[in-house]
């Protein structure tokens, strides 16, 4: 019920200082550049002649990978600038000092701000990306295998990061917290490429290495399947071919969704994290 | 006891090698308004964060309405106003205290904010945001926050730091009226006159560990001597207590025209000073 009570805040919270609108605004003129821009490309016209549907679809597609890559570091950005102090700053500021008096356990409030965080971040990533996918749609007619999966894997990694940051705050100060957790996003795409690559180089230390930084931080596991719900099957082929040729590593394009079981580790390293958070929450004098 | 509001024992607050507060032992009786004083540092506040649960002691043990300190349910029972006090300035007080409500449970919360409101004097503003609110008005809406509920027992942490003259009066007022419904009050405050005014007992904190506890008149009190105003000034005169209305006899017997008659008392403002002389 407290947790209820503490997500409603921190959603409130967002709404009225202005958050939600200032980003809603930002967020409404990327997608009428995109879609400016996604118009120019289907009514080109090259060598005297309008491009192809199928090179506009292609090259849609491709942009459309582009964008999610972005989109999913603004999420990030997003989760750790919003998680961090929605846990520090009322702590850093005192505003927590009465609300703890009362019958309140500190693991309602953290997973309270968590989850007013995490509902936050969804319901911008569902609004955002749902405009962009439909802009592409009715500007080029592409539409991608699976837009919903993606979305919900872009989900899962502002929940990562949404979590690293409030776990963090629980003890940080807020600027410390969202740095760190940023960070660590940062951190765990750079595991992916190299991951990749050594893959790619049959070198197996430079995978492992890879695979410990995606399984510390799994933010990376959850991209990839986010890539992979947004590419054409031709690009996963194009990408098994490369492979199988040790030729070329391109970090926007993967041959298979992340295994369940990293989705599983995904969850429970969530879980484990968010407990981490309270635990040292509960241990902390205020 | 089990008519104890707080009964604490040797408590004590260790921050590393920093020893917050040491062997912190007292009773305050139920309906009793303590008043708890030390200068700057002293372990005032972190006094009042272990009695609510916000800090945990790394010695000794104390109980808050009959239950070990941070007890969850004994939390409904308790009023607390932090010394650093701050409310979310993007909600309207009327709002702080609705979220206050419902982490109390309250059945008739709109009654109850309406109560603790007029009580504060912020009735009128009770719709405007916190962020519009000046410092005094903010220190009240942390007034009315700690009330909520009716507490049986309220922790003031410095409740006028931030008030003027008229807002400070208020407050007095206000403590008056809780000690008349039987309301205990913790009442920590750098402003001796108004724990004097106020307060059935003191607790004198300094350097972490208590130096004097009493009644307000056990601590201070008529001291030997009296100033006399006549017809060419003040003269004082040396004399027991309980010797003065002799003295004055004798000074009217020998014809002279008293104008003032003051006995020497000692103030806790004194008494304070006298204890924590070292600063």
């Amino acid at each position: 019920m407290n947790v209820v009570l503490f997500a409603v805040l921190t959603l409130r919270e967002l709404v009225r200082r202005r958050l939600v609108a200032a980003v809603a605004l930002l967020t409404l003129v990327i997608v009428a550049f995109t879609a400016w821009g996604l118009h120019r490309l289907a009514t080109a016209v090259v060598d005297g002649a309008p491009i192809a549907d199928a090179g506009v679809r292609g090259t849609a597609a491709g942009i459309v990978i582009m964008l999610a890559f972005l989109f999913s570091f603004v999420v990030a950005l997003g989760a750790a600038l919003v998680g961090a102090p929605a846990m520090a700053e009322s702590i850093a500021n005192g505003e927590i000092l009465a609300v703890l008096a009362r019958p309140v356990r500190r693991a309602e409030v953290v997973l309270g701000r968590w989850l007013g965080t995490v509902l936050a971040l969804a319901f911008y990533i569902a609004v955002a990306g749902g405009l962009e996918l439909l802009v592409v749609r009715v500007t080029t007619g592409y539409v991608p295998p699976q837009p919903l999966t993606a979305l919900a894997y872009l989900a899962g990694v502002a929940a990562v990061v949404t979590t690293a940051a409030i776990a963090l705050a629980a003890r940080l100060p807020a600027l410390a917290a969202g740095i760190v957790s940023a960070l660590l996003f940062g951190l765990a795409w750079i595991g992916g490429i190299v991951e990749a690559i050594g893959l790619a180089l049959g070198n197996a230390r430079l995978a492992d290495a890879g695979t410990i930084v995606a399984l510390i931080f799994p933010t990376d596991a959850l991209w990839r399947g986010a890539l992979y719900a947004l590419q054409p099957a031709v690009f996963g082929a194009l990408a098994a071919n490369a492979n199988a040729n040790g030729t070329v590593v391109n970090p926007f394009s993967v041959t298979s969704p992340p295994p369940p079981a990293l989705i599983a580790w995904a969850c429970g390293w969530v879980v484990a994290v968010l407990a981490a958070g309270v635990a040292a929450f509960r241990t902390r004098d205020l | 006891m089990p008519d104890d509001a707080i009964a604490a024992h040797a408590l004590a607050k260790r921050y590393g090698r920093i020893g917050a507060l040491q062997d912190l032992t007292l009773r305050v009786a139920r309906g009793e308004c303590l008043g708890f004083l030390g200068p700057n540092g002293a372990g005032k506040s972190t006094a009042v964060k272990m009695l609510v649960g916000l800090v945990r002691p790394t010695g000794g043990a104390a109980e808050v309405l009959g239950k070990p300190v941070g007890d969850r349910a004994t939390r409904a029972r308790i009023g607390y106003l932090p010394e650093l006090f701050r409310y979310p300035d993007w909600l309207a007080a009327r709002e702080v205290l609705a979220f206050h409500a419902r982490l109390l449970r309250l059945r008739d919360a709109a009654r109850a904010i309406d109560t603790v409101l007029d009580e504060v004097g912020l009735r009128e503003r009770a719709g405007d945001r916190v962020g519009t609110y000046s410092k005094g008005m903010q220190q009240r809406l942390g007034l009315a926050v700690a009330l909520l509920g009716a507490p049986e027992i309220v922790f003031l942490d410095e409740p006028t730091s931030a008030l003027d003259p008229v807002g400070r009066s208020d407050v007095r007022a206000l403590i008056e009226r809780l000690r008349a419904r039987g309301t205990t009050v913790f009442l920590n405050s750098h402003l001796l006159g108004e724990v004097e005014r106020v307060c059935d007992r003191v607790c004198v904190v300094d350097r972490g560990r208590v130096v004097a506890q009493g009644t307000v008149e056990a601590l201070t009190g008529a001291t030997r001597g009296v100033r006399v105003r006549l017809d060419d000034g003040w003269r004082e005169f040396d004399c027991a207590p309980a010797e003065i209305p002799d003295v004055i006899a004798r000074l009217v017997r020998e014809g002279a025209r008293i104008h003032a008659v003051e006995p020497n008392q000692t103030t806790l403002e004194d008494r304070f000073l006298a204890l924590v002389a070292h600063a």
